[in-house]
């Protein structure tokens, strides 16, 4: 076990090191992209908590990061009783508002598991846009609302993009480090027990109620943080900037990333950010194939290669981008641990 | 704890890497020796992917003024990425576009919404952000906060305040029932036409916005067809205007439809129940090139013949489309600004030159119109006629009249 450890934190600083110097090496617009990637990745932290350790399934993060995203928001334009609150500090509130709504999603969670726990979150994920349209005045309505741009603070010498990745990176290397914590500790093992059977783990004495309502609790503080980044980024929200399928392409960054693992999840943010926004480039590199002929700027062949990249990938990984990390580096752990 | 030492050290790695990934080159971008760059954010999938032909349109046009040399010996490279009409994308592909691809300047971004989205994030950048294909009068109000951004079609309250005229000098006894889309587009269109209606506008008996993101408007219009109208004004777009048609035609209502000159399309009027569509009255200030009036104009020659020789993937239904003319009219009035906006243009130059146009002839659109602008009157395209659908065609008539906000 100690050399998992030890993988684990040299894997960690070396993370931390990759995201440090990236910015030196790609362009400012890059750098725009790789933070929404952080956004993401932090967001599949919290799905990852949930589904992945706890096994209760949600379709419905996007509204948690709605939720994050409209705190920021009203909170750095509006403020408190006519006082704005600088961006950064709004990033915790958004965390911690998510973090309420996601207990009161977690006690009907209590009764409920598997596909019927899925369906009510997902009725949360198809109802939450319709909110900000029933209160237009507090909320801006389908016409959103238009942030500050993002400005790095304490005179630091970032472009604002710079700026926006390292806090995103910042932030999801610490909240990586949190669940990683949490995880490898008594919550971790009672979240996992609860996964494998509830009856189980509730004769071993674990309290099926607060530890499932503490997941989704978490997992949502996970997501509100990253709306509340993703909101400042974009300097605008709407109902359209969390949509339905938000919620999915998560799911989907799960699975790819791999549940129950918490590094993979990186490859599943990156996967959901360029197939949504780069499909065209792939769609040109699918035509250096003989006999294809896509024209990338069709309408629909994002969704086309979308569909298309996902299934390749799950019937290649069926295990996600973790498992594959697993099974690279069992060999060398086993084989490194036995001697020892 | 060895985490929390590892992860002040990344911290201090991080600001340190931070502090070298300063300097970055600053001249003026997306203008080089032999190029000018201007980019577009459109819907090309989606409820409104039709009216994304507009940025189709003004592409062919770049390209046939590049086979001709250019503007001033620089060819112009024109970039336009699918936004979905969702403003949320279309700030993703602005940023893209301003920051990745390095754009000089957008051009005609399309929707309401979608450039409210990105107005402040273009202004604080100095981006300027031209002609934009939305008649929000705001767009050319705005102009002291917002002095990079100028819009280009008729603002939509003007268009309102003259369905609302025609209405008091030709209708006796109106009783109005509106469907609008309930954002600045709708709420614009209403207002004006209030103020055109004047002491009038207690004729109005009932109106219903939708939602833009809604599934379909049926249930609004048998909602106003409760309140005994004799006008329907239907300030809806793209499918919301289709099934407002198709809900009057199913309902069995025979009120005087007027509809708002985005959605006339004639594309669109062509595949609605015509007993619905008959006689319906919309304004007009482009060329359209489905119809028999315009069939040997030298307008719509030009446009039939640059589509086809520079468009990408034209079938025989794009050379009738007004979206494709709207694009082409205003990529015509683009290139006449950077013609103006000197020898090297810059984003302050192109600006003023935007803000001092007196354009005559623009091939695309009415004969008659000039489209002019300075500093403090920043609509472009200002001079509109009222036209009625019969026959499968939409039939100008009247004089030109004054769309210009006083």
């Amino acid at each position: 076990m100690k050399l998992k450890l030890v993988l684990e934190i040299l894997g960690f600083v070396a993370l931390a090191v990759l995201v440090a110097v990236m910015p030196s090496f790609v362009s400012d617009f890059h750098s725009r992209e790789f933070a929404i990637v952080g956004m993401y990745f932090i967001a599949l932290l919290g799905l990852g908590v949930l589904t992945g350790y706890s096994g209760q399934i949600s379709l419905g993060h996007g509204a948690f990061m709605a939720i994050g995203g409209y705190t920021t928001a009203i909170l750095s334009v509006d403020g408190i009783s006519g006082h704005p609150v600088r961006d950064i500090w709004t990033i915790p509130i958004a965390g911690v508002v998510a973090g309420l709504a996601g207990l009161l999603v977690g006690v009907p969670a209590l009764r409920l598991s598997g596909l019927y726990l899925a369906l009510i979150t997902f009725g949360i994920a198809v109802s939450f846009p319709q909110l900000p349209k029933k209160f237009g005045g507090f909320l801006g309505g389908t016409s959103g609302q238009i942030l500050n741009l993002v400005k790095a603070p304490f005179g630091l010498d970032l472009t604002p993009n710079d700026w926006i990745y390292y806090l995103t990176w910042g932030i999801a290397l610490v909240l990586l480090a949190v669940a990683w914590w949490l995880l490898r500790g008594p919550t971790g093992r009672a979240l996992q027990a609860i996964r494998d059977s509830e009856v189980a783990a509730a004769s071993s004495g674990i309290n099926l109620a607060f530890y499932k309502t503490l997941a989704f609790g978490i997992s949502a503080f996970y997501a509100g943080v990253a709306g509340a980044l993703y909101a400042m980024a974009s300097a605008y929200v709407n109902p359209d900037t969390f949509p339905i399928i938000l919620s999915i392409y998560l799911v989907v960054g799960l699975a790819v990333g791999g549940l129950g693992s918490l590094a993979g999840l990186i490859a599943g943010a990156a996967l959901i950010y360029f197939l949504q926004n780069h499909a065209d480039t792939v769609a040109r590199w699918v035509n250096h194939l003989p006999a294809v002929d896509l024209n990338p700027k069709q309408p629909g062949i994002s969704s086309a290669i979308f569909g298309a990249v996902l299934i390749l990938v799950m019937l290649l990984l069926p295990t996600g981008a973790g498992g594959l990390l697993r099974k690279v580096f069992r060999p060398l752990t086993t084989r490194l641990y036995t001697r020892s | 704890m060895v985490g929390v030492r590892v992860l002040l050290v990344c911290l201090l790695a991080a600001a340190v890497a931070a502090a070298a990934a300063g300097a970055r080159p600053n001249a003026t971008p997306g203008v080089t020796a032999n190029e000018i760059h201007l980019g577009s954010s459109v819907p090309l999938s989606g409820e409104a992917a039709i009216a994304g032909n507009v940025a189709r349109g003004a592409e062919a046009y770049f390209k046939y003024v590049n086979a001709r040399g250019g503007v001033n010996g620089r060819r112009i490279k024109f970039t336009y990425l699918d936004d979905g009409y969702d403003p949320g994308r279309a700030v993703n592909n602005t940023i893209r576009l301003v920051q990745q691809e390095q754009v000089f300047a957008m051009f005609s971004s399309l929707g309401t919404n979608n450039n409210l989205a990105v107005r402040k994030l273009l202004n604080d950048n100095k981006v300027p952000q031209l002609f934009v294909s939305s008649g929000a009068t705001t767009f050319g109000r705005d102009y002291k906060k917002y002095p990079w951004t100028i819009g280009y079609i008729p603002p939509y309250s003007e268009e309102g305040a003259i369905f609302g005229r025609y209405i008091v000098k030709n209708i006796k006894k109106p009783k109005i029932a509106i469907l609008y889309q309930d954002d600045d587009y709708g709420r614009d269109l209403v207002s004006g036409l209030r103020r055109g209606l004047g002491a009038k506008a207690k004729s109005i008996v009932a109106r219903v916005g939708y939602d833009p993101t809604s599934s379909d408007v049926q249930p609004q219009v048998t909602q106003l067809k409760a309140s005994k109208a004799n006008v329907l004004m239907v300030f809806a777009f793209g499918k919301f205007s289709l099934q407002a048609f198709n809900a009057v035609s199913r309902l069995n209502w025979k009120p005087q439809i007027f509809v708002n000159d985005v959605s006339s399309a004639s594309a669109l009027m062509s595949i609605v129940p015509q007993k619905a569509a008959n006689g319906a009255i919309s304004i007009v200030f482009g060329k359209d090139p489905a119809s028999s009036l315009w069939k040997s104009d030298k307008g719509i020659r030009l446009f039939q013949s640059i589509l086809k020789q520079h468009g990408q993937d034209i079938t025989s239904r794009d050379l009738k489309d007004g979206y494709f003319t709207a694009g082409m009219a205003t990529a015509y009035t683009m290139v006449n600004t950077l013609k103006k906006a000197g020898r090297n243009p810059t984003r302050q130059s192109v600006m003023n030159a935007a803000t001092h146009l007196n354009e005559k002839g623009n091939p695309f659109v009415l004969p008659g119109i000039v489209i002019h602008t300075t500093p403090k009157s920043r609509f472009p395209l200002t001079q509109v006629r009222l036209q009625r659908w019969q026959d499968n065609n939409w039939r100008p008539f009247g004089k030109l009249i004054s769309a210009r906000p006083r």
